[in-house]
């Protein structure tokens, strides 16, 4: 380790003047700076410069970058190599520390995200406090985006090492907190990627917290009839699971609920659960208030009594729900919740539900209950695009063009038609059906999504197959682009529906029109290995539409601090290496809100996310970075403007050797430099991003040009 | 009318003036009682002819219809017309002309030499969308103005192809007009004027007519329109009315070169909607000049008055 | 281009070589159409929404998703001698509902801009420009309409240039500008003679 000196102040401004970039104000704020560890020795600064293959080297001038690099100030050490990041990579940095004495290192290559911890083992090994590495990226601001502009780029990259040597001079010492971890984590959306993945914690002996905003769990598996391509029952493979959730003793189901708020970090999250107004007393909440042997037991009577009927989400809308309901029988948990907002409030489901139980409590308000947790897993998964943007195929215009959820709900043995596939508009067995895929995906016009929803492929099989096993006499014609059956036996299912009869053709369907007796259906469309175009008449269309994430998504993804890509779904913090981790602390993301998934990828990916999120709980404490602010108390005035400042709450005014100044609670600080910026008499120092560090920065970006 | 609340340099084109003369003077007297002056935008030429010249020569294209944008920015008039290709070459190359200074500079260099400048400074309209709009007149207004109400007369609409479409190029206040696979914005504008509109198959197709196709291959034009009129006429109408006189040739010419060529007859009067707004103002069929159209408008006429 | 096999000229053309070889590219063209049409008419992904919405698709061999296929692979020769370049009505139907957000009917323009570089061009879109040239207006006015505007208090003539005729100067400079006139004139000729 390099010897701690405590003249940090006096050192730098000496450098300064050594390469002829002093200004009178900048030594005023050099002078601020406190007297804290840090290179009391002239500087000696290792550059590394990456080629990344080709990422880097494709279009920056590797040999002209490092040239420059030994002319700058500071730098006693400069190497070039094709993956920095590997073993024999690392090890120039180690052995450069030692031999060259150096004081800090700079390497540039990717961006932090990527190899940031990685270079700081590096530095650390090679016998320099790890804070005492910088990163200059040089791939995905530069390289990457300026590929056609070779000189362009290099010019660039020998700013952003400047800059970054200019900030290793003047890097301190610092050491990473640790804090303990909270042995309990929070799922949000209890669908397959929820239920799996608080499963998986539980059963790891990590009490988990399942939130649900619907009345009850299961998500969107439980809409589905059949499954591709094994054909196995959605219901009979979910509904054990749900069970087993309902009955986990270390599972705290919350339905109806959401996250209303969340504060702290990894290790340590404060989550304010809102539990919506659901009318409706569990049988331990009548417990609770006194109601011995009462509470909803499902018996349903308050339902036939209800004179509000509304159409039932779960169905489609295909099917009438009372103000008080359950979504189908097999819900879990087994519990009536009342609808608010169509709710009037003439109270005969209290009189049908009777005086033992006493379940229903029309005046019920939201709850807001307050826990932590160490980690959370994200599982919000998605809903359908709304198809009837795009106008040409006329859902909701045209009454026999229906979603493939629809389809689901038409041809499973409980939903709305007992399983018989019918046509909406006059309720006969549709015989020639087309399955229209790409419906929203893959569409580049702003109404659509660009990407490919990834599933619809698969389940359109299904649904072809479906029809042959319930409708003789059927055709089935399926209008696709690609057929993208990338899974396991996936292919083999595509043969088999092939075999049994679906015609496949290959063109995107125009537009639909239908006529206006018959309800039939006219699917325009050019069949482009046949090279000509078509009018087929059919009696029903399913639209395999376009998925989005769900609704509440965005709002729950911001609480966590989690990013979004452009298309709204949850951005994870590697997209190969790290697909279940995010770019915040201590929150992972499972199944579809990541990305479209199918059944066993969600699967997979709340697995992932489980595992994941069950590492730090196992640690039991967490390592956090030592960016805080900190308080030179011999200039603080104690005003006390930064603690109303502060976003999170960290700051404090204390009395101290009589006086009074500002103390920061470490473990709240996020390091966002807030009170740094602002404090007037300059008493708040950013570890890691401090006043002279950055005015460094600056004047090396600004002046670098005249070195 | 006293006083009109709006004005613009009316942009006439070919076929509304020289084979539908009907079109222009309805235009100016409904308009006018509907508060809109339409003042003559003297010197224009042809739009031009957006088939024809963007197949020849998109340049070319540009040049001849910032021409006559220019005359309206010379009179620091907005400019409305009555015709979808019109709006085509004008409304298009406007708008293409004020977001591309590429496109600009080029026109600018070529008007140098006849003594003008393109500067982007006005706004072009079809009088279909200031009707709609009630920003300018609006449904209720061309309502009200009706003193001889349609009542009773079964009208199909042909939107026509190049006032809303490449819609993701369009912009309209009412956003409705947007809508290119079922629109009604029209049909609402027919039943202002007491008629009843009717629905037919495959209502947005095209007319068969532009992109010289007409001129190029009269029977594959032609059949195009045949398989409208066909769509149409299953209906029982009485009329089919349009927004654009090129439509307005092709379905009103053209059916007696369907006659010629393929040997059917539809006998179906084709009028434009400002024939219509004009009969239904209390206009005379004489004062229409409707005795010009190739298909009699007799039938309908009597339905109506 | 047909590739000769040095047979007898009858055989040669029955058995010429219809496969794509890589002179039957032209990258050039591709560059060109995207610069003339504005558009991204590389980017077609062959999904037949076009054609499918297309009028003229269905009563002919013109298919404008093969003309797409054609930008994107840069087959110039065969775009532009296709005479169903001609077919396309500019209806935009196509253009409304593409998915790659394409405007395909402005790539047959573009692919018709270039065709007239070569001469390829339907003599009726040329009488089009001879009649602006000598009167502003494509579909001018004649004495039977002429009496019918009087007849409803319309001018004799519309206040374009037929009423105007000192804009006509003008209007031919322009057209002069790109030798259109010209280039009309002498193609006119050729054809008809
Ligand atoms: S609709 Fe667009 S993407 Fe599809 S084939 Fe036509 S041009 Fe290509
Ligand atoms: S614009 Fe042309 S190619 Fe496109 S659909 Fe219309 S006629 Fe066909």
């Amino acid at each position: 380790m390099v010897e701690k000196k405590k003249t940090t102040t006096k050192k730098t401004e000496t450098k300064k003047k050594d390469t002829k970039k002093v200004a009178p104000v900048k030594q005023e704020i050099k002078k601020q700076a406190p007297v804290k560890t840090g290179p009391s020795e002239k500087p000696r600064i290792g550059v590394f410069i990456c080629h990344c293959g080709t990422n880097i080297a494709g279009s920056i001038d590797i040999k002209d970058l490092e040239a420059y690099a030994k002319t700058i100030p500071n730098v006693a050490h400069t190497d070039n190599y094709q993956y920095v990041c590997s073993t024999p990579g690392q090890k120039k940095i180690t052995d450069a520390i030692r031999d060259q004495k150096l004081t800090g290192t700079v390497v540039a290559a990717c961006s932090p995200r990527l190899h940031e911890p990685t270079f700081r083992t590096a530095t650390k090994e090679g016998g320099l406090n790890q804070f005492r590495f910088e990163m200059a990226n040089i791939r995905e601001q530069n390289a990457w985006v300026h590929m056609h502009d070779k000189e362009g780029a290099t010019d660039k990259a020998k700013d952003t090492i400047r800059i970054a040597v200019a900030k290793a001079s003047l890097l301190e010492d610092l050491t990473p907190k640790t804090v303990p971890v909270e042995k309990a984590a929070m799922v949000v959306g209890a669908g397959i990627a929820g239920m799996q993945a608080a499963l998986d914690l539980a059963a790891a002996g990590i009490k988990t917290y399942l939130i649900e905003s619907a009345p009850s769990i299961g998500g969107r598996m439980s809409q589905l009839d059949k499954t591709f391509p094994t054909l196995d029952c959605s219901q009979c493979i979910l509904t054990p699971k749900m069970v087993d959730v309902g009955r986990d003793s270390n599972i705290e189901l919350y339905t109806y609920s959401e996250v209303d708020a969340v504060e702290g970090y990894i290790g340590n999250f404060d989550v304010t659960i809102r539990k919506k107004a659901r009318g409706v007393l569990t049988m331990a909440e009548a417990e609770a208030r006194g109601i011995i042997g009462g509470g909803c037991n499902g018996c349903g009577d308050c339902d036939p009594v209800c004179p509000v009927v509304k159409p039932n989400v779960f169905e489609m809308g295909m099917k009438p729900r009372k103000a008080i309901y359950i979504n189908h029988p097999q819900v879990v948990p087994l519990l009536y919740t009342i609808d608010f907002d169509s709710c009037v409030k003439c109270g005969l489901c209290v009189t049908a539900c009777g005086p033992e139980r006493k379940a229903i409590d029309l005046e019920a308000k939201d709850e807001f209950i307050k826990v932590k947790v160490g980690t959370a897993i994200l599982a919000t998964g998605f809903e359908l695009f709304p198809i009837e943007k795009k106008t040409e195929w006329g859902y909701k215009k045209f009454e026999n063009v229906i979603t493939g959820l629809e389809f689901e709900r038409l041809i499973c043995a409980s939903g709305p038609t007992s399983g018989h596939l019918v046509r909406p508009s006059d309720g006969e067995t549709p015989k020639r059906i087309a399955f229209l895929l790409c419906a929203g995906s893959r569409d580049n016009t702003g109404v659509g999504k660009p990407y490919c929803s990834r599933f619809c492929c698969m389940y359109s099989l299904k649904h072809a197959h479906q029809i042959y096993e319930k409708i003789p006499g059927a055709q089935t014609y399926i209008f696709y682009m690609d057929i993208r059956s990338f899974g396991k036996a996936y292919e083999e299912f595509y043969y088999r529906i092939q075999d049994e009869g679906t015609k496949f053709v290959r063109g995107r369907v125009a537009n639909i029109l239908e006529d206006p007796k018959s309800k039939n259906l006219h699917v325009y469309a050019d069949d482009t290995l046949l090279d000509r175009p078509m009018d087929l008449e059919v009696d029903l269309v399913v639209l395999a539409s376009a998925v989005q994430p769900s609704e509440d998504t965005n709002r729950t993804r911001k609480l966590f601090g989690v990013s979004c890509s452009m298309d709204g779904w949850l951005l994870e913090a590697h997209p190969k290496l790290n697909p279940c981790g995010t770019t915040t602390a201590g929150v992972f993301l499972a199944g579809v809100c990541q990305g479209p998934k199918d059944i066993p990828d969600t699967v997979a990916s709340a697995e992932g996310a489980a595992s994941a999120a069950s590492i730090p709980i196992h640690k039991g404490e967490v390592e956090l970075e030592p960016y805080f602010a900190t308080c030179i108390e011999e200039k603080c005035a104690g005003c006390g403007m930064c603690v109303n400042l502060c976003p999170y709450s960290a700051l404090a005014l204390v009395d101290k050797d009589g006086r009074t100044v500002m103390e920061v609670t470490e473990a709240k600080c996020k390091g966002c430099g807030t009170c740094g910026g602002f404090c007037p008499g300059g008493a708040i120092w950013m570890n890691h991003f401090a006043t002279p560090q950055i005015v460094a920065q600056i004047d090396a970006f600004l002046l670098g040009g005249e070195q | 009318m006293s006083e009109s609340k709006f004005k613009f340099a009316f942009y006439l084109g070919c076929i509304a003036p020289n084979r539908y003369p009907g079109v222009e003077s309805a235009s100016i007297k409904a308009m006018k009682k509907l508060g809109v002056e339409l003042v003559p935008l003297k010197g224009a030429s042809c739009c031009p002819a957006p088939g024809a010249f963007g197949s020849i020569d998109l340049n070319v294209f540009y040049a001849m219809a910032a021409r006559n944008l220019v005359l309206a920015e010379q009179m620091k008039m907005d400019i409305a017309l009555v015709c979808n290709g019109c709006y085509k070459s004008i409304w298009e190359v406007n708008h293409k002309l004020k977001h591309n200074k590429d496109l600009r500079d080029n026109v600018n260099e070529v008007l140098k030499e006849v003594d003008m400048e393109y500067k982007g400074t006005i706004n072009v309209y079809h009088t279909a969308e200031l009707l709609y709009n009630d920003k300018f007149i609006g449904v209720d207004k061309v309502r009200d103005s009706v003193t001889n109400p349609l009542t009773g007369a079964r009208i199909a609409v042909h939107y026509g192809c190049h006032l809303t479409k490449p819609h993701k190029d369009r912009e309209f206040e009412k956003e409705v007009m947007l809508n290119t696979e079922h629109p009604v914005w029209m049909e609402e504008l027919v039943a202002a004027l007491g008629a009843t509109p009717v629905e037919y198959r495959n209502k947005m197709q095209c007319c068969g007519a532009g992109g010289g196709v007409r001129g190029y291959d009269i029977v594959h034009a032609l059949d195009i329109a045949n398989e409208k009129l066909i769509n149409i006429t299953e209906q029982k109408v009485d009329a089919l009315t349009d927004i654009c006189p090129f439509c307005q040739l092709q379905f009103d010419r053209g059916q007696i070169e369907i006659q010629e060529k393929f040997g059917v007859s539809y006998n179906l009067p084709v009028l434009h909607y400002a024939e219509l707004l004009g009969l239904a103002q209390g206009m005379s069929p004489q004062d229409l000049g409707l005795d010009l159209h190739g298909i009699s408008c007799e039938s309908f006429l009597q339905k109506v008055l | 281009m047909v590739r000769t096999k040095g047979y007898p000229a009858a055989l040669d053309q029955k058995l010429q070589d219809t496969r794509l070889h890589n002179d039957d590219s032209n990258p050039e063209f591709t560059k060109n159409v995207k610069a003339i049409s504005r558009t991204t008419a590389h980017m077609c992904y062959q999904c037949g929404t076009c054609t499918g919405s297309c009028p003229s698709a269905p009563r002919s061999t013109y298919r404008i998703r093969k003309f797409m296929r054609r930008a994107v692979l840069g087959l110039e020769n065969e775009a532009l001698t296709d005479p169903d370049l001609w077919l396309c009505t500019t209806c935009y139907s196509c253009s409304d509902r593409c998915p790659r957000d394409i405007i395909p009917t402005d790539v047959i323009m573009a692919m018709r801009n270039l065709a007239f570089k070569r001469d390829i061009i339907p003599v009726n879109f040329l009488k089009t420009v001879q009649s602006i040239y000598k009167t502003g207006h494509g579909v001018p006015n004649n004495d039977v309409n002429r009496a019918a505007r009087e007849k409803i208090g319309l001018s004799r003539d519309p206040p374009t240039t037929h009423m105007y005729p000192e804009y006509i100067p003008g209007i031919q400079k322009i057209l002069d500008h790109y030798n259109l006139k010209a280039n009309s004139d002498r193609i006119v000729k050729e054809r008809e003679g």
